[in-house]
């Protein structure tokens, strides 16, 4: 009898596995938010000489717990003026995309349990770094329809720059990722962590590491580049009109993202899970990579302010975007040649 | 006995409702009278299009599908009718309504007769899925199809998309004097 069930499900055990690291990634991404949000502000604390989260357990741990059960409880109130089933979808649309783009992020080499070789990755696509920004780019969808069904000018405001600012930044993150596709000649984010295995891309492709990070903190909404959820003067965006749970996925929405992002610029600009030459696991050196990065974006917003929003264009489209688009012909002239 | 192929099986099923929600999204953007869910029902429709092209296969068309047509360009659709502010239309009869339906009724009797004249038959091509997968992948497939044969029609489209959009720009421009200068 279990040899017949185990006969019929042994050409599946692909989607077994494949389910089952789904399962898996999901979970774990959103028990790094809770985390992330600790790390942010016990950093932004120090940072700003202060103490930061530190009555609820050692070292403020507790807090973040507290956080999300005070959230979970508190009462979801929607204005009669809204657009109910827009505003349930919204911030469901940008929790999901945060979640589906992590699918084709490879975090180490293949590992073999119980005689299965495993990939630490959910999908092997090979067009990965495409379906990244397919993803991602539906991710604005949650904010503009935030805005859009909130019925509030502060909302509508926030959801209208926000897809201003979008799309401007996707040109440049992708001409600057298009560079490091030029060098590897695969769109397929495993390869490219091989072709990096004796030095990082950071090295030969500085420009393009600096276009890249400046546009992903400004696709993740953070600051220096949070204009669609300026507190000073739109109170708060696209989300004002939100409360409890609803509210918290727009912030899960946002941390998965950082996430996401760090790991892409690890992927395309670090080398990866490749130590070069320090003893440590390749996951090891994967996540303390993304880690680092996820400090620098916390880093960044308590040293900068946020830049006025006509800034923002100009910088995007008359510097960011010219810089990039000559970057990308002068490394793939070098490569032809 | 028969033999069960569940992958098969959840293959035909997938494509099958994929294909129905895309019917459906459709017939959503041409009857629903709320303008920013016509603009929803039609970013549905993109992205079955896209999961339709996924499950035949052609992963770079699915991941161009979904970037440049349900990310940007419905994007800037949504934009403008959040500018706009999406009033919901009032129907009442009319002559056009009435021409629109006796147009929709044509299309609808012509798609049922091309049904049943003959049974569709798929494009033939240089490329099936086996020779996809000795050039590696759809991407390059594509890419190598678009530069070697098609190169000359290629670079036409793409001049002809510059010249449109020097055009848009030549037609909506304005006079522009920074708020300063105009207080003087």
């Amino acid at each position: 009898m279990i040899d017949d069930v185990i006969d019929f499900f042994e050409p599946y055990t692909y989607l077994i596995i494949g389910s089952v690291k789904a399962f898996v990634i999901a979970g774990a991404l959103l028990g790094i938010v809770p985390a992330l949000v600790w790390l942010e502000r016990r950093l932004m604390g120090r940072f700003q000489v202060r103490l930061g989260p530190n009555r609820v357990g050692p070292f403020g741990l507790g807090q973040p717990i507290s956080d999300s059960i005070k959230l979970l409880f508190k009462e979801s109130i929607i204005q009669s003026s809204a657009d109910k089933f827009l505003f349930h979808l919204a911030p469901a649309i940008v929790v999901f995309t945060a979640i589906v783009t992590f699918a084709v992020i490879p975090f180490g080499e293949p590992v073999k349990i119980f005689g299965q070789e495993i990939g630490l990755w959910v999908a092997n696509v090979n067009i990965g770094l495409l379906f990244v920004f397919a993803i991602s780019g539906m991710g604005v969808y949650g904010m503009v329809l935030a805005g859009l069904s909130s019925n509030n000018k502060y909302s509508l405001m926030g959801g209208l720059r926000s897809s201003a600012q979008m799309i401007s930044y996707e040109l440049t993150l992708g001409l600057a990722a298009l560079s490091i596709v030029v060098l590897t000649g695969s769109l397929s984010l495993i390869d490219m962590v091989t072709s990096q295995d004796s030095y990082p891309n950071i090295l030969i492709q500085p420009l393009a590491f600096l276009l890249f990070f400046i546009a992903g903190i400004a696709e993740t909404n953070r600051a220096p580049f949070d204009l669609p959820e300026a507190e000073q003067e739109l109170v708060a965006g696209f989300h004002t009109e939100y409360t409890g749970m609803k509210f918290a996925m727009f912030f899960m929405g946002e941390y998965i993202n950082m996430v996401t992002m760090s790991a892409l610029v690890t992927l395309l600009f670090l080398g990866g899970w490749n130590a070069y030459g320090v003893p440590v696991w390749p996951i090891v050196a994967f996540s303390g990579k993304v880690l680092f990065l996820l400090c620098v974006f916390i880093w960044l917003r308590s040293t900068y302010p946020r830049i006025r929003y006509d800034r923002l264009m100009t910088f995007g489209w008359k510097v960011l975007v010219p810089i990039s688009l000559l970057n990308l012909l002068v490394t793939s002239v070098l490569v032809v040649l | 006995m028969f033999e069960l192929d569940l992958f098969e099986l959840t293959k035909a099923t997938v494509t099958t409702l994929v294909g129905l929600t895309a019917v459906l999204a459709s017939l959503g953007v041409i009857l629903c009278s709320s303008p920013i869910y016509c603009a929803l029902y039609l970013i549905g429709h993109m992205i079955c299009l896209a999961l339709l092209f996924l499950l035949y296969n052609a992963e770079f068309v699915a991941a161009v599908q979904i970037i440049v047509y349900a990310g940007a360009v419905m994007i800037l659709f949504l934009f403008i009718i959040a500018l706009l502010g999406g009033k919901k239309e009032i129907q009442e009869p009319s002559t056009e309504r009435s021409i629109a339906i006796a147009f929709v009724a044509t299309m609808l009797g012509e798609l049922f007769l091309s049904a049943t004249v003959g049974p569709t038959r798929p494009i033939e091509g240089a490329f099936d899925a086996q020779t996809v997968a000795e050039v590696g992948g759809s991407a390059k497939a594509i890419g190598l199809e678009l530069f070697s044969r098609h190169v000359v029609a290629f670079e036409l489209a793409s001049v002809l998309l510059l010249v449109a959009a020097v055009g848009i720009i030549c037609l909506s421009k304005f006079s522009y004097v920074p708020l300063r200068r105009r207080m003087k």
